[in-house]
């Protein structure tokens, strides 16, 4: 059964974003210009402004820098509180916002080695792959 | 000028204006009104809490109405314009603007309009009724009102992860475990701002916190709690701002602005604010709101700082370099930061326990404390005193001084 979550921000760049994440993959737009990875999507480099990007497929593995627990309902009953939310340093350098798959904040300690998977979703745009993260085995 | 764009940091204009006025609303007693509803309440507005903070500040100053020839509005969450402001308080004016919300800009803006002729003495007010429009923060609320909201506020909505909080949650979260604090050590700030605000009349949080208190707050983003974060009240704020040579002739002890900086977080915002701790904004705008005030962070005898969570307001102290990294807490649990301690910081309670009044608070707390009129509270001798905004990527200091 699909999760509901709240909703995706979509429109150009974003929906690239999802439509590999639909292929089980994580992707993230590099500038073509300097070779930063921009996110979240951007329309222009942050370091460098320039505008063309091309979608590189990132290894999925990274570790937890920080990681916190919503108690309080944010989201007016659309996820069941608590839920835990991480801070994950991808292997690219990136950090990535996402949830625990598999494992809770009492397992986590800092620098906890995780590898992405996909679980199917849906918000009012329809169903959606979302990546969260699971311990590396 | 866009609303948020600050003018350069030069000597020229250092000193050039005087905050000789100041006005601002009964925090407390509107805030357990609008909790209470007595028979007849009936919730502040912009307009209403304009009116207040404006005959407060007008008073304080010992002007008269037809003194005042500029107006600046700073109304975050809407409100009228500076033609219907002006109308309201019955204004002559020459000049007129609109500045940002919160204290990002509104100060330096207005010292420049007034050093460029535009307009000798300025009403500055601010005013917003944050709790009566039962505003919330974070999920999915909207905030089409306010500039460009950075991505990180919505853009992880589909994890569940939004709010102010979240952000400093995780800097919490990651801080801890890099310096090996307790959660306890936290705590100190919450109980040392509520301290504070004990010792300031119109304060919203009065009640004595223990950090047994502390502790058994309710978690709204572990590791934070209801206590690491600021409050939502209403309220309004005025100053009066005058050019410097009249400064010197009003009724109350002139508050220069000294100095001013600006720095934002231009990309890699996470890692900035959770593992860097704003530290290069803060190095980098402290270090121009100094130099164009020609001071050394050593002159500075007390710091007010935005403090939407405990964490930020550590994230403040050490990354302007008022303490070493990792050692905030333990100048907070020994009375360092405390009123008449080595530097106090967020005297009147900041926005933990004092008002949310978004900055504009911490630069009328600087002028209470630098008129020397801050009563038990006061931080003796005072000459310099320095505020900080920060919000999750962006930083501004200035640097105010006794005197004009």
């Amino acid at each position: 059964m699909a999760h509901r979550r709240p909703d995706r921000t979509l429109g150009p760049g974003h929906d690239e974003f999802w439509a590999w994440c639909d292929k089980q993959e994580l992707r993230l737009p590099k500038c073509q210009a300097c070779g930063k990875l921009a996110w979240p999507v951007t329309p222009r480099c942050q370091q460098c402004d320039a505008s063309k990007f091309v979608w590189v497929q990132l290894s999925g593995r990274g570790s937890i820098v920080s990681w916190g627990t919503f108690v309080q309902d944010y989201y007016r009953g659309q996820m069941a509180t608590p839920y835990d939310t991480i801070l994950v340093e991808l292997e690219e350098g990136v950090l990535f916002i996402s949830n625990p798959d598999g494992f809770g904040e009492q397992d986590i300690s800092p620098g906890m080695e995780v590898s992405v998977r996909f679980i199917d979703c849906e918000d009012s745009a329809g169903p959606f792959r979302l990546p969260v993260f699971c311990r590396s085995s | 000028m866009s609303k948020t764009a600050v003018p350069p940091t030069v000597p020229e204009l250092s000193r050039a204006a005087s905050i000789v006025g100041l006005g601002e609303t009964d925090y407390g007693d509107d805030y357990r009104a609008q909790r209470n509803q007595p028979e007849g309440y009936t919730p502040p507005t912009p307009e209403s809490l304009t009116k207040i903070a404006f005959a407060r500040a007008l008073e304080d100053s010992g002007l008269k109405l037809g003194d005042i020839d500029g107006l600046a509005v700073s109304y975050l969450y809407g409100g009228p314009s500076p033609a219907e402001v002006a109308t309201m308080l019955d204004l002559r004016l020459r000049h007129t603007m609109t500045v940002h919300g919160i204290m990002a800009g509104p100060i330096p803006q207005v010292c420049a309009a007034i050093a460029d002729g535009k307009c000798d003495t300025m009403a500055v007010v601010y005013a917003v009724a944050t709790r009566s429009t039962g505003r919330t923060f974070g999920g999915m609320s909207a905030h089409p009102d306010e500039d460009a909201v950075p991505p990180s506020y919505y853009y992880f909505n589909p994890w569940g992860w939004s709010s102010q909080g979240a952000h400093w949650a995780f800097c919490w979260q990651h801080y801890r475990h890099r310096f090996g604090r307790a959660e306890e050590d936290l705590g100190q700030v919450a109980v040392q701002l509520r301290k504070n605000a004990m010792a300031t009349p119109q304060a919203v949080m009065r009640k004595p916190m223990s950090i047994e208190d502390y502790m058994a707050s309710r978690f709204i983003v572990k590791p934070l709690r209801l206590f690491d974060m600021c409050l939502v009240n209403d309220g309004g704020i005025c100053f009066i701002v005058t050019r410097a040579d009249k400064a010197r002739d009003c009724a109350q002890p002139p508050v220069s602005v000294a100095g001013w900086g600006k720095a934002n977080v231009k990309m890699d915002k996470l890692d900035t604010l959770i593992r860097q701790q704003l530290r290069p904004q803060c190095q980098a705008a402290g270090e121009q709101a100094l130099q164009m005030a020609g001071l050394s962070l050593g002159d500075v005898g007390h710091f007010e700082a935005y403090d939407a969570a405990t964490m930020h307001l550590v994230n403040h102290i050490e990354s302007h370099g008022l303490a070493e990294p990792g050692t905030a807490l333990d100048h907070f649990a020994a009375g360092d930061f405390a009123p008449g301690g080595r530097l106090p910081v967020n005297t009147a309670g900041g926005m933990l326990s004092g008002s949310y009044m978004h900055g504009w608070n911490h630069v009328a707390e600087a002028v209470h404390q630098l008129r020397h009129e801050a009563g038990e509270r006061q931080t003796p001798g005072l000459e310099v005193a320095m505020t900080s905004l920060a919000q999750t990527d962006q930083v501004h200091p200035i640097i105010f001084t006794r005197g004009a």
